[in-house]
């Protein structure tokens, strides 16, 4: 079947709508169904499963339905709509709701990666994970500043060691 | 200056390339759907002022450029060779894009997220993609309120980004384990370790010429040496199975196809980019295998054949013409 835009290219996407019952198909080629936007579909699939999870909270009757980010002015059901946070911010505003949902997603809700030097000094020694320290260990080698290295090397060990006490 | 798709690389038998994607946002400021013009405008100088105008030996490799001021036949082009995605071309209007001369370095300025760093390389070189990249945030980092919680870590737009705002890709090529019907089978077992495949344009898009991205997805309680230790180590795995299936295949079998390719590639005068990628695919498996002989360059073709990437070379044209400008492109490499 050859796309019904350019009639050029085989149709390779086809896309079914139904709006209000009225059904109507389209068969696109790659280029054309790009054009038209059609080219998304993992990521509309994902904004979905995003939306479907939120709506539990959206249903649990909290004040959750009308507060707004106080920076970007969002509710939750924007996000929940859209998938998409819409600010820093909001990560503040919206923390319980959004946290379940980390968890499913990603495994985790704890960061365990570079800390950039600006962050505030008293959360940094805490995440110092013996990986970020690993890398640092790495790099150093690397430029050979090896006595650098020895003491980076040996905080591993301790960190390391008071993990499997 | 030579792009990723010139090298030659480690490993690029199998792995064509690797690519690094930091995602970083700068705080109190809406992510880009939610800006103003005025806010992207903002952000555009102050990304290039951290960038381009620190005294480091970066920025002298590196220009700034508005989106608004390269043409859209030339946006879609950096698209086909991957230096920005489908969707920075799409909402980018106010947008802009440091490059470095190379193009090895791309810093999208306004896609999903405020600023994504990418760094694309030939072969497997997962850790000096990484530490180009790394340098590149700490730059920025150093100089820009960049939102980031000691919990989650970097704040971005969509939640799937949070903790390292790190994607590491690598491209692979991946014919014998895809016609062993292996390729469903080892998307899902990728999956239940926190990869997934997607084809050679990313997020949606289909894989074509046996190409394959193997990515990350979880970005939260990992950190990036992690991330991409385990992406090396699933690529080997990968790479070796590849190698295994090559071992057992018919060399003659193969040879002929290859063959077939190479005279279909040689003699024809109209093509299209479909039956070029497929050719060009087994023409690379080919010359992996040691059954043929010939220094062409099938990735950098497969490239340089994208209907935008001939325009850019040749000018602008209808999809027929392009069709015989291809073929006389890929005719002339093989002369």
């Amino acid at each position: 079947m050859l796309c019904e835009k350019c009639g050029k290219n085989n149709a390779t996407t086809h896309i079914r709508s139904v709006v209000n019952g009225v059904v109507t198909e389209k068969n696109l080629c790659g280029y054309c169904a790009a054009k038209e936007g059609y080219n998304d579909f993992s990521h509309n699939s994902l904004t979905q499963m995003l939306a479907s999870m939120f709506g539990d909270v959206l249903a649990s009757g909290s004040d959750t339905a009308t507060r707004r980010c106080p920076c970007c002015n969002a509710t939750f059901s924007d996000i929940a709509e859209s998938g998409r946070v819409g600010c820093p911010e909001c990560y503040k505003t919206f923390y319980d709701e959004l946290l379940p949902y980390l968890k499913r997603v990603h495994g985790s809700t704890k960061h365990a990666g570079k800390i950039p030097n600006k962050a505030p000094l008293t959360v940094k020694p805490k995440i110092e994970s013996a990986d970020s320290l690993r890398l640092k260990l790495n790099e150093l080698v690397r430029e050979e500043k090896f006595e650098e290295a020895a003491v980076i090397r040996d905080k591993i060990k301790k960190l390391e060691k008071g993990n499997n006490k | 200056m030579s792009c990723w798709y010139n090298d030659k690389a480690v490993e690029d038998d199998i792995a064509v390339s690797t690519r690094i994607r930091l995602a970083r946002n700068i705080a109190g400021v809406p992510f880009p759907s939610r800006m103003t013009d005025e806010q992207k405008t903002a952000v555009n100088e102050q990304v290039k002022k951290a960038i381009i105008e620190s005294n480091t030996p970066y920025a002298k490799s590196l220009k700034f450029l508005l989106m608004k001021d390269i043409p859209e036949n030339e946006r879609y082009s950096m698209i086909e060779r991957h230096i920005i995605s489908p969707e920075f071309v799409k909402k980018s209007e106010n947008g802009a894009i440091i490059l470095s001369d190379d193009e090895s370095i791309s810093i999208m300025i306004g896609e999903e997220d405020h600023i994504r760093i990418q760094v694309i390389l030939a072969g497997l070189q997962l850790e000096k993609a990484y530490d180009m990249a790394e340098n590149l945030d700490t730059l920025i980092c150093d100089s820009l309120n960049i939102a980031f919680d000691s919990q989650l870590g970097f704040l971005t737009e969509c939640p799937t980004n949070l903790g390292t705002g790190l994607r590491a890709s690598v491209m692979l090529h991946l014919p014998i384990t895809e016609r062993a019907g292996e390729m469903s089978g080892l998307a899902e077992s990728v999956n239940k370790i926190g990869f997934v495949f997607r084809g050679m344009y990313g997020e949606g898009s289909k894989a074509v010429a046996s190409l394959y991205q193997l990515s990350n997805q979880i970005t939260l309680g990992i950190s990036e040496k992690n991330a991409i230790d385990n992406l090396k180590i699933i690529t080997m795995q990968l790479t070796q199975k590849e190698r295994k299936l090559r071992e057992s295949i018919n060399k003659l079998k193969v040879q002929d196809m290859c063959m077939r390719a190479v005279g279909t590639l040689k003699y024809a005068r109209i093509i299209s980019s479909e039956e070029m990628m497929k050719l060009l695919s087994e023409v690379k498996l080919g010359m992996a295998l040691g059954v043929l002989d010939t220094d062409i360059n099938p990735i950098k073709l497969l490239i340089e054949g994208q209907p935008y990437m001939l325009m850019r070379q040749f000018g602008i044209m209808s999809p027929d013409e392009r069709d015989i400008y291809r073929a006389n492109l890929v005719r002339n490499s093989f002369s």
